[in-house]
């Protein structure tokens, strides 16, 4: 196996992330419908529309993260 | 028409390669192509790179179905960015003698063909051409290598291939940082294409479109699969960084507002097949103006029983 380095290790955790967001999927899909409900409104979507939702699910992904790491 | 087309006896590989020279004034310079020739050395030097090959098998053996389908020989083609030669297994197998096709591989750019003219009687790509900075360039070059009277059968990604993938970061991007950048290289529209087709110098041109759907658990093991392929983005654009509030954002948009019902995400391809003829005397030429013999005038005769001794 080659040496560890910082994109094998980076790559590593990158592939933990499907299953820390499958933990959060109801924060994920409040966050979707937020962005979603945008595109057929009239309104554009700005910086910071759907804050609320992500910030939850960013909390929630962390957690779990943490966690994991245990 | 009859199917009696026998495999190609001889098939030379083009592998991409290394551009040396800077392109020449006033061609489009999109794409970055000694990043893209070092993303497909990494790709296939991964322990598991045939993980990674369903689309090009898929593609390719697609690909083979159009050659067997026209009523000719080849004695000698041509396969422009073949990779791992997944166009030729597919033409191999279908011959029940099992004849090996002797091939032969050759590494050089694609907008640079180092063959004499006229060489090829039929000449093939698959999935390789949307890499390539002057399009027009280098379907002009296919057309002089081959033959008069040679074909190319050609697929390539274009039209609203991962416009999933794509809307996914531009809507994350845009609400987490204000602004977006594109990810997604830019593709030739169909209607483009026989334009293209036409300026190099093809004629009797087909066109069409395939759609082929991969449904993935979810937006990172799309990119990661992409990545594997060797299909990572290199155009000159590219923003080198993706924050993780971005890719979190953006998985969640994806499954949001593309997933199914049983969780996993939709990634579509659309793949367009192209067939151009290098011209020759002996194919069917548009009709002389004036030389109709029949009027359109008659076409209401037609509904008259076909017995009837006037001619329609």
């Amino acid at each position: 196996m080659s040496s560890s380095n910082v994109w094998s290790r980076s790559r590593a955790r990158m592939r933990l992330f499907p299953e820390l967001l499958a933990q959060c999927s109801g924060e994920a899909a409040a966050y979707g419908k937020c962005v979603a409900s945008t595109t057929t409104g009239k309104q554009e979507l700005t910086k910071n529309m759907c804050v609320k939702e992500f910030e939850a699910l960013k909390s929630c992904f962390q957690s779990a993260a943490k966690k994991g790491v245990k | 028409m009859s199917l009696s087309v026998k495999s190609p006896r001889s098939l030379r590989c083009l592998w991409r390669g290394w551009r040396g020279l800077s392109s020449q004034g006033g061609v489009m310079n999109v794409f970055d192509r000694s990043m893209k020739r070092r993303q497909k050395q990494w790709a296939s030097s991964l322990l598991d790179s045939d993980k990674y090959d369903y689309l090009r098998d898929e593609v390719g053996s697609r690909l083979a179905d159009r050659v067997y389908d026209v009523s000719r020989t080849f004695p000698l083609a041509l396969d422009v960015g073949c990779g791992k030669s997944h166009i030729a297994e597919h033409l191999s197998k279908r011959n029940r003698k099992k004849c090996e096709m002797p091939t032969q591989c050759v590494l050089a750019d694609e907008e640079f063909l180092p063959f004499k003219e006229n060489t090829f009687d039929l000449a093939l790509s698959s999935l390789s051409l949307h890499w390539i900075n002057d399009l027009p360039g280098a379907l002009r070059q296919i057309h002089q290598v081959l033959k008069p009277d040679g074909v190319f059968i050609g697929a390539m990604v274009g039209g609203e291939t991962l416009y999933e993938l794509r809307c996914s970061l531009q809507l994350a991007e845009l609400e987490r940082e204000g602004g977006f950048a594109p990810h997604i290289s830019p593709y030739t529209a169909v209607t483009d294409l026989g334009n293209l087709l036409g300026r190099a110098g093809f004629n009797m041109l087909t066109v069409d479109i395939d759609e082929v759907q991969v449904h993935y658990p979810g937006m990172l093991e799309v990119m990661r699969d992409l990545q594997g392929m060797g299909e990572s983005n290199c155009a000159w654009n590219r923003k080198s960084l993706l924050h993780r509030d971005t890719i979190l954002a953006a998985a969640a948009i994806y499954k949001e507002m593309y997933g199914n019902e049983d969780g996993s995400v939709p990634a579509t391809f659309q793949i367009l097949y192209m067939i151009g003829w290098k011209p020759h005397e002996s194919q069917a030429k548009p009709a002389k103006r004036g030389s109709a013999n029949v009027s359109f005038a008659d076409l209401s005769k037609i509904s008259k029983f076909p017995t009837d001794p006037q001619k329609s």
